[in-house]
C-alpha cells in the first residue's frame, strides 16, 4: 500500500481535465435527458438516477485504468519494475485511484437527482452511493487489465466497447425488466448486472445480497490474479 | 566458468546466459563476473545483445537459459532490496508529472532512499524540480533518469546508453557526478556507443558481438588484441599502391598529401617510408585505440557472416 503512488495518480488524473469532463459530464447529461423523457414517474426517475450514477462510476474506474496502456508504451512500466513495488501494490494504487475518481460522477449524479425530485431514505442513499461505490472494485481491476493488454492505439476502442456492453447488459441504461429474456440470461453473468442491482434495489426491492457479493468478489479476485501476474511479466521492451 | 565462491562475492554473476527472440539469438552464451567496485563498460554494435543482457541483469527479461545473480540474489530480490539502480534507455518518464514528483515517487517506493533533493543535486537537476517531463530536453530527461537510478541509493548502477541525448558539456558533468558516486566503492555496469567514455571511465571493457563476449579485460588489454600502431604523415607525391607495398603496412588511407598507415611494424614502415619519400614530414606514430580494437573485432564478425 503505497500512498505516495496513489496520491500521484490522483494528481495526474485531476490534471487531465478532458478525462474528468468526459467521465463526470456524460452521466449527468444522460440522467437529465433520460429523466425528462420518462415524464413524472418518480420510480422511473430514481431508476435512471441510480443507473446513471452506476454508469458514471463504472466508466470512470474503467477509463482510469486504460490510461496504463500509454504508460506501458512509454516505458514507465519498466521503470516501476525497477522499484520494490509489487503487483498488488501497483493494482492497489491504480485501482483505488479509479475508484476515488468514480466518486465524482457517482456523487454528482446523486446530488442532481436529489435536487430534481428523487426522494430516498438516508439508508437508501447510503446503499445507492456507498454500496455502489464499494461494488466498483471489479471494474477498477478490469480497467487496469485492459490497460495492460491493449496498446495505446486500441485502448480507447476496447475500453469504450467494454463499458458500453457492461452498461447495456448490466441494466444501467434501462432496467433489466425491460430486457428481452435471452438478454437477461446473458446479463446474469456480467458483474455490472449485480453491481447495478445494488442501486436498483431501492425501487425494485429484489436485491440478492449474498449472490451479489459472491459474484462481484469472484470477478475481483480472478481479475486481480491476472493483473498481478501480468505486472510481473510485463516488463519487456514494448 | 566461475566457481560458486567467486560468484557469491560478486556484484554481478552471469553464467551461460541465453535469450532468443524468434530466430534471433540475442544473447548466445554470456558468462560474466563483475567484482564489487568495478566499473565495467559494455560495448558492441547495435544488435550485439547489450540491452538484452542488461535487461536480464535487471530482471526485466527472463533468460531462456543460464543464471544471473546480483550480490548473490536473484535480480528481482536485488531490485526489491533496493540494491540495483538502473537508468534505462528510453521513455520511463510520465509527461504530466514534474521532475520532483517522479523522483519522490521512486524514492517513496524504496526502503532506504537518498533524499529527493540530494538525488536531484547529484544529477545536476535541482533547478528543474518543478518542471513537467513534457517540457524537458532529451539531455535533461536523461539526467532525470539518472536521478531515478541514484535515489534508491544502490550498490550497483546499471546504465543503458546513459549519455545518448546529452551535449558535450552535459556529458562531462554527467561523468563527473558518476565518478563521485563510484568513488564511494560502488559497482557500475554501463552500455555505451561512445568508445571514449569506455576508455576514460571504465576499469574494464566487455565487448559483445552477436550475443557473445568477444573481448573482456582492461582497456589496455582489449586494445592490445589489435596489435600495431598508426603512422600519419604528410607525404608529397604519395602513390597509394606504393605505400601499400611498404613493409609492415596493413592499411593505407590517403587524403590529399596526408597519409595514414595502419602498421603491424611501424619501425620497418617508417624506415621504408623515409627511404622512398625523403621529403615526408609531420610524422606522428600513435598506438591504436579502443576504437580500432572495436572495429577490428566487429569487422571480423561481419566478414565471417
Amino acid at each position: 500500500m503505497n500512498l505516495t503512488y496513489l496520491a500521484l495518480e490522483l494528481r495526474r488524473t485531476i490534471r487531465a481535465p478532458r478525462f474528468l469532463i468526459f467521465t463526470v459530464g456524460f452521466p449527468v447529461i444522460f440522467y437529465l435527458l433520460f429523466s425528462s423523457i420518462s415524464g413524472g414517474d418518480p420510480d422511473a426517475r430514481t431508476i435512471i438516477m441510480v443507473g446513471m450514477g452506476a454508469f458514471g462510476g463504472m466508466t470512470a474506474t474503467v477509463s482510469a485504468g486504460t490510461r496504463i496502456a500509454a504508460e506501458r508504451a512509454s516505458g514507465w512500466q519498466r521503470q516501476l519494475r525497477l522499484t520494490p513495488l509489487s503487483g498488488q501494490g501497483y493494482l492497489f494504487a491504480k485501482g483505488m485511484c479509479g475508484m476515488l475518481i468514480a466518486l465524482g460522477p457517482l456523487l454528482l449524479v446523486s446530488i442532481i437527482g436529489m435536487s430534481t425530485g428523487v426522494h430516498l431514505e438516508p439508508g437508501q442513499w447510503v446503499q445507492v452511493i456507498l454500496g455502489t461505490w464499494i461494488a466498483l472494485a471489479p471494474f477498477a481491476v478490469l480497467g487496469v487489465l485492459i490497460g495492460q493488454v491493449a496498446t495505446g492505439d486500441s485502448v480507447q476502442a476496447i475500453g469504450s466497447a467494454v463499458f458500453m456492453l457492461l452498461s447495456l447488459g448490466g441494466g444501467l441504461w434501462f432496467p433489466p425488466s425491460q430486457m428481452p429474456g435471452w438478454m437477461r440470461d446473458v446479463a446474469h453473468v456480467l458483474p455490472s448486472y449485480w453491481y447495478g442491482g445494488i442501486g436498483r434495489d431501492v425501487v425494485t426491492h429484489d436485491l440478492q445480497a449474498t449472490r451479489t457479493l459472491l459474484v462481484l468478489v469472484a470477478w475481483t479476485v480472478v481479475l486481480a490474479l491476472i493483473v498481478t501476474r501480468r505486472f510481473r511479466a510485463d516488463s519487456a521492451r514494448v | 566458468m566461475m566457481d560458486s565462491s567467486t560468484k557469491n562475492g560478486a556484484a554481478v554473476g552471469v553464467s551461460g546466459l541465453h535469450k532468443r527472440y524468434g530466430d534471433v539469438r540475442a544473447v548466445d552464451g554470456v558468462d560474466l563476473v563483475i567484482a564489487p567496485g568495478e566499473v565495467v563498460a559494455l560495448l558492441g554494435p547495435n544488435g550485439a545483445g547489450k540491452s538484452t543482457t542488461v535487461d536480464m541483469v535487471l530482471g526485466l527479461t527472463k533468460p531462456d537459459a543460464g543464471e544471473v545473480t546480483v550480490f548473490g540474489r536473484t535480480p528481482r530480490d536485488a531490485v526489491s532490496a533496493g540494491v540495483i539502480g538502473a537508468m534505462l534507455q528510453t521513455g520511463t518518464l510520465l509527461d504530466d508529472v514534474t521532475v520532483a514528483e517522479t523522483v519522490s515517487l521512486v524514492a517513496a517506493l524504496h526502503r532506504k532512499p537518498l533524499s529527493v533533493s540530494d538525488a536531484l543535486e547529484r544529477a545536476g537537476i535541482a533547478d528543474l524540480a518543478g518542471r513537467r517531463a513534457a517540457r524537458l530536453s532529451g539531455g535533461q530527461k536523461q539526467r532525470v533518469r539518472f536521478a531515478l537510478a541514484l535515489v534508491s541509493n544502490p550498490d550497483l548502477l546499471v546504465l543503458d546508453e546513459p549519455t545518448v541525448a546529452m551535449d558535450v558539456e552535459t556529458r562531462r558533468e554527467f561523468w563527473r557526478s558518476m565518478r563521485e558516486f563510484t568513488d564511494a566503492g560502488r559497482t557500475v555496469l554501463f552500455a555505451t556507443h561512445y568508445l571514449e567514455e569506455a576508455e576514460d571511465f571504465a576499469d574494464r571493457v566487455v565487448l559483445m558481438r552477436s550475443g557473445r563476449v568477444a573481448a573482456d579485460g582492461s582497456v589496455a588489454q582489449v586494445r592490445a588484441t589489435v596489435s600495431g600502431r598508426r603512422l600519419t604523415a604528410v607525404v608529397p607525391g604519395a602513390v597509394v599502391d606504393d605505400l601499400r607495398r611498404l613493409p609492415g603496412v596493413r592499411e593505407v588511407d590517403v587524403r590529399g598529401e596526408r597519409v595514414e598507415l595502419g602498421c603491424e611494424n611501424s619501425d620497418a614502415a617508417l624506415r621504408a617510408l623515409l627511404h622512398t619519400y625523403p621529403n615526408v614530414h609531420d610524422i606522428e606514430i600513435t598506438a591504436l585505440g579502443l576504437e580500432d580494437a572495436f572495429l577490428a573485432l566487429t569487422a571480423t564478425e561481419e566478414s565471417r557472416s
